[in-house]
């Protein structure tokens, strides 16, 4: 607990810097990450993130120390080298995307792990950090380090905005930007040197082989909340910066702990909640919205049941007879008929039920709702009269008070089913 | 029957457009006429949409040259407006009605610079002359497809062109938005601008347009309708394969380099 309180408090000057630095670069990262997961180059960023690691070995084979600059600056090139062959084989050859990509990966990344064995076995006593790039270590990173990562962070979120009509034309409709004179070539490059940079930035944090879900998840979770591109990029970047203090917290109290893995999952059970509790898009909110439908449907099949009854002159009702007509289903309509009765519709008497006056024109709505769509299919789309039955027990339930006025109009407010049967005005005698 | 006119808006000359290996237009050679509402027309795959991308220099050409209003392209960016295909967008993009609307007066706006009340008034008239006025905040991911064409019509007027290049406006359009939608075009054309229209039908075709073009891989015809328009034109654009040319096209394919490259 006082591990806690003392580092939210942030008394540590180089906690507080900590937390700045992964909370820019979560932000930058996430933005840059959800332009390129709506433009579907999702798994470029997984390429890219493991191709920096021979960049950075390479870096720090040339300074022989963990110097910021070298590194960087080798991450980024060979960060832009595996992007550059990317797009130059999918010109140059048949292969598709997901080919090019998964052996841009595995190559870059392989040759990575090389040098980094080679280092291993130079002995270089500065060697101890540099495996802190394959899972990330945020406490461990210098205050000088971490301008480095602030400021390119800074970069980041300055240029996105500014270019933000322009990268959104990139991802909606590159063509057309193309057509009213846009360099849209030079607006994709810029975009790629974005994506590279917000990796290059992140790896000493998180590490080259998370560092992917850091760019993707924020704006795959974000997703799930919102239909506007200023709220999806708000959201993603809170997520991700949640996500980079937690997990640099855990580093923090657990020491030798990688920071990155305990970002990735922070940011799955981000990804995992919006995935079921969002509102609408959300797995919960569809099944209740499901439910909500299917018992309106048994409610609607219930009170057409009794009005059936009184059409063929049935005069009562016995409950028990009712729950015969829904066979395995007693318990599920004794709840319905509850809800009729708590909502006016039906009344219940010594075990008889029976219509209320708004219950009866409800009825007669959905009986007319059905016999009217069996007419209109069988009139307008030419469909026998015996096959009309099923298409109509399904759209009584969803047809609204425009969809109905308009097929009275078209049908010419008809008397008469395909079957002969009385189409039920709230009027008529019953 | 390849009719050419004086003083054209958009000369065509000699145009040869390859993908990867295969030819798919071949010397495509003709002059359009200003104020006009003029139809593309022609089977699948006969290259209308390439000849529309190909004049507006979205993918390269293998020969030939466009012209238009006796200039080059980038010299009159401006003054054209091109409606890409419906499909070729991901409407699932997190953006509203009046954003994408917006886009069309991006090109006057320039690099940079955020759309300001100008550019929103701009759009609100465009989405007013298309009947869509009351979407505005619409999410387009919620739009039917003839709502997602005006909308991209709306587009192509918030950019005030006086040329227009539009593929397939009208697929998966209803009857009524396809004939509000010629109205439209017509009443531009009134006003003095011109309109290139990729379309499929052909007895709409017969009803709107005054100039029509056939393609089917080469030109067919290009000319006022009422000359164009004869059995033996459409058998030539529409019957029958071109078994020749599709032969041709698969040595060139076999080939490992495109001899028609200069």
């Amino acid at each position: 607990m006082s591990d806690f309180v003392y580092f939210f408090t942030f008394q540590d000057a180089s906690i507080a810097f900590v937390v700045i630095g992964i909370t820019l670069l979560g932000i930058g990262s996430a933005y840059v990450g959800t332009y390129s997961f709506l433009d579907k180059k999702a798994l470029l960023g997984d390429a890219i993130s493991h191709a920096v690691l021979p960049g950075i070995c390479l870096g720090f084979m040339l300074a022989g120390e963990k110097n910021p600059i070298y590194i960087v600056t080798g991450a980024f090139l060979s960060g832009a080298l595996a992007t550059f062959l990317t797009s130059w084989l999918k010109s140059k050859t048949r292969l598709s995307d997901d080919a090019i990509i998964a052996s841009i990966l595995s190559i870059f990344f392989g040759f990575g792990v090389v040098l980094l064995t080679v280092i291993q076995k130079s002995g270089n006593p500065e060697m101890a950090g540099l495996n802190q790039f394959i899972f990330g270590n945020a406490i461990a990173i210098l205050e000088e380090d971490l301008y480095i990562y602030g400021g390119l962070a800074i970069l980041i979120i300055l240029t996105l905005t500014a270019f933000r009509k322009e990268f959104s034309m990139l991802v909606f409709n590159a063509d057309f930007g193309k057509s009213i004179g846009y360099p849209m070539g030079a607006i994709r490059l810029i975009f790629n040197v974005l994506m590279i940079l917000a990796v290059v930035i992140g790896i000493q944090a998180i590490g080259v082989v998370l560092m992917a879900a850091l760019l993707i998840t924020p704006g795959a979770a974000a997703r799930f909340w919102t239909d506007k591109l200023g709220k999806l990029l708000l959201i993603a970047g809170a997520f991700s910066a949640v996500s980079g203090i937690i997990g640099t917290y855990v580093s923090f109290i657990i020491p030798q702990m990688p920071t990155g893995p305990w970002v990735v999952v922070c940011l799955s059970l981000l990804a995992l909640i919006s995935f079921l509790f969002a509102p609408k898009k959300g797995v919960l909110s569809r099944f209740i919205a499901r439910r909500y439908y299917l018992k309106k449907t048994h409610q609607d099949h219930l009170l057409k049941l009794i009005y059936h009854g009184i059409e063929s002159g049935k005069s009562s009702f016995p409950i028990e007879e009712i729950y015969q007509s829904f066979p395995y289903r007693k318990r599920e309509t004794k709840h319905t008929i509850d809800e009729l009765i708590k909502t006016n519709l039906l009344t219940i008497n010594q075990g008889f039920i029976d219509f209320t006056s708004k219950g009866k024109s409800e009825a007669k709505r959905i009986v007319r709702l059905h016999r009217l769509w069996e007419l209109y299919l069988n009139e307008y789309m030419n469909i026998a009269p015996d096959h009309v039955h099923d298409s109509a027990e399904k759209l009584e339930h969803i047809l609204t008070p425009e969809l109905e006025a308009l097929l009275e109009n078209r049908l010419n407010y008809p008397k008469l089913d395909p079957h002969q049967e009385n189409i039920p005005r709230d009027n008529d005698e019953l | 029957m390849i009719i050419n006119v004086d003083s054209p808006i958009l000369e065509i000359h000699d145009l040869t457009v390859s993908y990867d290996q295969s030819p798919v237009l071949w010397n495509v050679d003709l002059s359009l006429p200003a104020g006009k509402l003029i139809g593309i027309l022609g089977p699948n795959g006969a290259g209308k949409s390439t000849l529309i991308k190909a004049i507006m220099g979205l993918i390269p050409t293998t020969g030939g040259y466009v012209k238009l209003f006796d200039r080059e392209l980038n010299d009159v960016r401006s003054r054209i407006s091109y409606v890409p295909q419906r499909e070729s967008v991901d409407w699932n993009f997190p953006a509203s009605v009046l954003d994408v609307v917006m886009m069309g007066t991006f090109g006057k706006l320039g690099l940079f610079r955020r759309p300001g009340k100008k550019e929103k008034k701009i759009a609100m008239d465009c989405l007013e002359k298309v009947g869509m006025q009351s979407f505005i905040d619409r999410q387009i991911s919620e739009l039917s497809g003839g709502q997602q064409q005006r909308v991209f019509i709306a587009r192509a007027l918030a950019q005030e062109a006086d040329l227009y290049l539009m593929d397939e406006p009208f697929a998966g359009v209803d009857m009524a938005t396809e004939t509000a939608i010629f109205q439209l075009l017509q009443e531009m054309t009134a006003a003095g601008k011109t309109v290139i229209v990729v379309h499929h039908d052909i007895h709409s075709a017969m009803n709107y347009f005054d100039w029509i073009i056939m393609l089917n891989l080469h030109l067919v015809a290009s000319g006022p309708k009422t000359q164009v328009v004869t059995e033996e034109l459409l058998r030539k654009t529409y019957g029958g394969k071109l078994n020749l040319l599709t032969k041709v096209t698969d040595i060139i394919r076999q080939k490992d380099f495109n001899p028609l490259k200069n």
